[in-house]
């Protein structure tokens, strides 16, 4: 190239000069095939999923990240950052010694909505039972429901389709708004039963399934009383606090009471999809 | 009508409204294209340029957005290199600045320079001995990775990242924004001080010439300096303006202060590097080639006054305003500072460029003037319109500012 410029010699300065930005054009290149290479090779092994619900968790604001042992008083102020998958943390081991065990009520507990304590439950408002045959049945919590109202459309996984935990477990569609809903568990689905949001899915682990990343008992009220306090936050005070306030019933869909920006909003701090 | 595009969470005006917006951005975007093809299809006889002042309107405001613009590798750098995490709060709108600034001083440089369909020239057979050779490499490199880490922002869309193909190359190329940073540090600095090098060995210019540090005359490390200190007043600026178009609370205050207190620090540093420049130039630079300082403000309007004006009113004031702990939590005296710094920056560059051109070298000479014409004004203007444009589209459809939704949701009860 230079070469052929007649002012260009083979000396120090111009060697140096144009080997220093040429050098910076290879690793501007270089570093862009890098990044185009790993997206692909990211796509083939299907993590695609999982980079989503990646950059959902980290584009949620710091509030609504709390760590699970904030809502119950181990270690106050922790934001996660894990995703809520407490089978990676390595402090999570830690505070779940420290957390004093309260005797489990096997009664269902009402916050203005459902909570049965029988199951147990993942931060996107979804939950799992455990059945006899080793199957895990999953559907949406209470909250989600009323917040779902009535859907225009509900996509649900097939029998036969895998699921990962926090990977997409179906899409809601309600008031022309659309949210994913985020599996809590990993496994084939082998069963799907009922419509809408009220359907459950019958979920084949494969083995032995870890739910340490699920909340129970008292970890779980804790949570669905803070999850009151965001929807409280989130719909101000105008339309739906009082009956939040006064330990009134949440109404059957939240979304008839508020405006369309807000409540598209409200189910993306809900449901975990900013 | 175009929800389903905005991200989640942010409330942005009716899209009627917003098209309303930009219908005069357009049209002064229009006026400057046809001007532009003016200048490119019948020539530069379309400016009031000449062989004697050939260096006018374009040069002057291309070096001015061009410093401007080094909030996006400077905020870059402090997040990225030197982990400044609050940063992360501006740093999608700094790219797009940055991008907006270098994009439009590079289309203006086309026109400027003229035969686009040659512009390949300048890297297959590049003049040696010129600082515009590192320049135009410089400018074009930065620009590609500015429209890189421009990328990853598109591609966080709310329509875009519902395509895991999108989505993942998006993860994968932020994963390596470091690396971009860094690079875009290193092509700053250079083209940067280039841009100040190119007066400071003007010889037969004894207003601009300046003796040499190093391999480098000292305008060099000032242009560089200037441009660090104030890129990060011109975010805060920029963020402060769309907060009050848009009518929202887009930061929190702490990162007001932390790049009020990076720029006051930088500008201090600047002020008193430019003081001894100057001082240098005064009693030194100027004797040496035969020229009494005193002789380069005599010509109206050039008094002193502009050199008060540029290191004392533009320069010190706002440093202090900016540096100090007391006066940089104060809004009213913070946003006013941030812009004295950019209209600061914006007076050097004009110093350098057109009172260099018009003060007589030579005892036959005589002191010129210059008024730009419509098409020089028109295709400028024009680059500003394509970058409210841009920006616009950016701050509707991009989720620029992070904190923005946290701020904007309800206060805790």
């Amino acid at each position: 190239m230079f070469p052929w410029s007649p002012e260009f010699a083979w000396d120090a300065t111009h060697i140096a000069f144009f080997g220093a930005l040429y050098s910076v054009l290879a690793t501007v290149a270089l570093t862009l095939a890098v990044a185009a290479w790993r997206a692909r090779r990211d796509a083939r092994e299907g993590r695609a999923a999982a980079i989503a619900w990646h950059g959902d968790f980290h584009e949620m604001p710091a509030s609504a990240r709390a760590c699970r042992h904030q809502l119950t008083g181990e270690a106050p102020g922790r934001v996660c950052e894990n995703g809520f998958d407490c089978r990676h943390c390595a402090e999570h081991p830690h505070f779940e010694e420290l957390r004093r065990h309260d005797a489990t009520p096997d009664h269902a507990d009402h916050f203005g909505f459902d909570l049965p304590l029988d199951r147990l439950y993942h931060r996107g408002h979804t939950w799992v039972r455990p059945e006899a045959d080793g199957t895990l049945t999953v559907g949406l919590d209470d909250l989600a429901r009323r917040l779902l109202g009535t859907p225009e459309k509900v996509e649900l996984p097939r029998a036969g389709d895998r699921l990962e935990v926090n990977g997409p477990a179906g899409r809601v569609t309600t008031r022309g708004k659309e949210v994913r809903v985020l599996s809590p568990v990993e496994g084939t689905v082998v069963e799907v039963c009922g419509e809408g949001p009220s359907a459950t899915l019958r979920v084949d682990p494969g083995g032995l399934s870890d739910l340490r990343h699920l909340l129970s008992g008292a970890e779980a009220r804790a949570w669905a009383l803070r999850e009151l306090e965001r929807l409280q936050r989130a719909i101000g005070s105008s339309e739906l606090g009082a009956a939040l306030a006064d330990g009134g019933e949440l109404v059957d869909d939240v979304g008839a009471a508020l405006p369309r920006d807000r409540y598209d909003a409200l189910l993306g701090d809900m449901l975990l999809e900013p | 009508m175009d929800e389903r595009l905005v991200a989640r969470g942010l409330t942005r005006a009716p899209f009627g409204r917003f098209l309303l917006w930009l219908v005069p951005w357009a049209a002064l975007l229009g006026v400057g294209l046809y001007a532009a093809y003016l200048c490119l299809a019948v020539g530069l006889n379309q400016t009031n340029m000449d062989n004697r002042f050939a260096f006018g309107l374009w040069i002057y405001l291309d070096l001015t957005v061009i410093a401007l613009g080094a909030g996006a590798f400077f905020t870059g750098f402090l997040l990225y290199v030197m982990k400044r995490r609050e940063l992360a709060a501006v740093i999608n709108s700094a790219v797009v600045i940055g991008f907006i600034c270098y994009s439009g001083a590079v289309a203006i440089l086309a026109i400027d320079v003229g035969q686009p369909l040659r512009f390949w020239y300048t890297f297959w057979h590049p003049n040696v001995h010129s600082m515009l050779t590192e320049v135009t490499f410089c400018l074009t490199l930065y620009l590609t990775v500015l429209a890189i880490e421009y990328l990853p922002l598109v591609l966080r869309n709310r329509q875009l990242k519902t395509r895991p193909s999108m989505l993942v190359f998006e993860f994968e190329l932020h994963k390596v924004m470091a690396v971009f940073a860094l690079v875009g540090t290193f092509l700053s600095f250079f083209h940067q001080g280039s841009l100040g090098g190119l007066y400071g060995v003007l010889q037969g210019r004894p207003f601009a010439y300046r003796g040499s540090f190093l391999a480098w005359p000292s305008t060099f490390f000032l242009f560089i300096l200037s441009a660090a200190a104030v890129g990060p007043s011109f975010v805060l600026a920029t963020t402060w303006i769309v907060s009050k178009v848009s009518g929202r609370s887009l930061v929190k205050p702490a990162v007001f202060e932390l790049l009020a207190r990076v720029s006051g620090s930088l500008l201090l540093v600047y002020v008193l590097a430019k003081s001894v420049d100057t001082l240098v130039w005064i009693n030194h630079t100027s004797f040496q080639l035969g020229v009494h300082p005193a002789s380069f403000y005599a010509f109206a309007p050039f008094g002193t006054w502009a050199l008060f004006t540029e290191i004392v009113l533009l320069g010190l004031v706002p440093a202090l305003v900016l540096a100090l702990p007391r006066s940089r939590r104060d809004s009213r005296l913070l946003v006013p500072a941030a812009f004295l710094a950019c209209a600061g920056v914006a007076v050097n560059r004009f110093v350098m460029t057109v009172q260099t051109l018009a003060l007589p070298t030579l005892a036959f000479d005589s002191f010129l003037s210059y008024t730009p014409s419509w098409q020089e004004v028109a295709s400028f203007l024009a680059v500003v319109a394509y970058g409210v444009i841009l920006y616009s589209l950016s701050f509707r459809y991009l989720n620029l500012f992070p904190q923005e939704r946290e701020l904007a949701a309800a206060p805790e009860v």
